[in-house]
């Protein structure tokens, strides 16, 4: 599971490195551009050799960081697999993984990313950040443990009222995207900008999710960690 | 001479329990690391310091934007 998160976490961070670099580095640039504009930094060769210095080392950040958020990323999925994989459809643990990552994708990345989408440097107010916090992991808890809750009652229900589970989790998320505050802070930064990066984020998370249930389902199914395997000689 | 037969049996397990809590601190701590640290894992050995360095926020800086986390 967690060899399995931070290889999908590593392919993760290069692909960012591609896709959406390039639109954090042009909202820094706004930003550098606000710091020239307030007299809180000078636009000097010393100041762009730091600024190319530290912009590097963020990067490689970046990767070390994707991996590990992968891992953990890995942990859960790996959690929730054990626990779910005789419910999932019948198949090999590459088809069961590839169900549980879209479900997983779906509620606790897709629907969460439609109410608080991913912003880029620039908008985002650091005296915000606690708060901003709290409402994009309790919308995430709401759409992941709403799943849950609802797959209690596909199950309990006849064949034929099975919709019922669908519509409740529909009305639940309907409810949580009413109820809750939109984001805080103003976004500012050209409309271009701005879409072409949250694009980009939602490539970025989507091929994490598809390498991660490409890596675990495909692991799963050559070791088998929930099995007991006894040897017996006759 | 005797023959002997070796007999592969794969069953069913549960998971362990221990298994579970330890992925769950996995998933906890390192959640935590790259999404939501404000300085406060750096503070434990530098104090108040570390919530002015956010050595870690600046680390996974490009990453919680990219995967989606709130920054600034």
């Amino acid at each position: 599971m967690l060899v399995a998160g931070a290889t999908a976490g590593t392919i993760h961070g290069l692909a960012n490195l591609a896709l959406v670099e390039p639109y954090l580095d042009g909202a820094i640039m706004i930003e550098n551009q606000a710091l020239f504009a307030s007299g809180q930094a000078e636009d000097t060769p010393e100041f762009w050799t730091e600024y190319e210095s530290y912009r590097i080392w963020q990067k490689e950040g970046q990767v070390l960081a994707s991996a590990i958020l992968g891992t953990s990323m890995g942990a859960l999925f790996g959690i929730v697999y054990a626990l779910s994989r005789d419910a999932l459809p019948k198949g090999g643990d590459l088809k069961r993984a590839s169900v549980l990552a879209a479900i997983m994708w779906f509620s606790v990345y897709l629907v969460p990313f439609l109410k608080y989408p991913a912003n880029p440097p620039t908008v985002g107010d650091g005296e915000t950040v606690v708060l901003r916090a709290v409402l994009y992991l309790s919308f995430i808890a709401i759409t992941g443990f709403g799943v849950v809750g609802f797959y209690q009652v596909y199950r309990r229900v006849a064949k034929n009222r099975r919709f019922v589970a669908f519509a409740g989790y529909a009305a639940l998320v309907a409810v949580a995207f009413a109820l809750m505050p939109p984001n805080l802070d103003e976004v500012t930064i050209q409309a271009e900008l701005l879409d072409g990066f949250r694009i980009m984020s939602a490539v970025g998370v989507t091929i994490f999710w598809t390498a991660l249930a490409i890596i675990l389902g495909t692991l799963w199914q050559r070791f088998r960690p929930d099995s007991e395997t006894k040897l017996e000689q006759h | 001479m005797t023959n002997s037969l070796m007999q592969v049996t794969i069953s069913p397990g549960k998971v362990p329990v221990a298994a579970i809590v330890v992925l769950g601190l996995v998933f906890a701590v390192g959640l935590f690391i790259v999404g939501f640290d404000q300085g406060h894992i750096f503070s434990i050995a530098f104090g108040e310091q570390a919530f002015e360095d956010m050595y870690l926020h600046e680390l996974t800086h490009d990453m919680r934007h990219a995967a989606g986390f709130p920054c600034h």
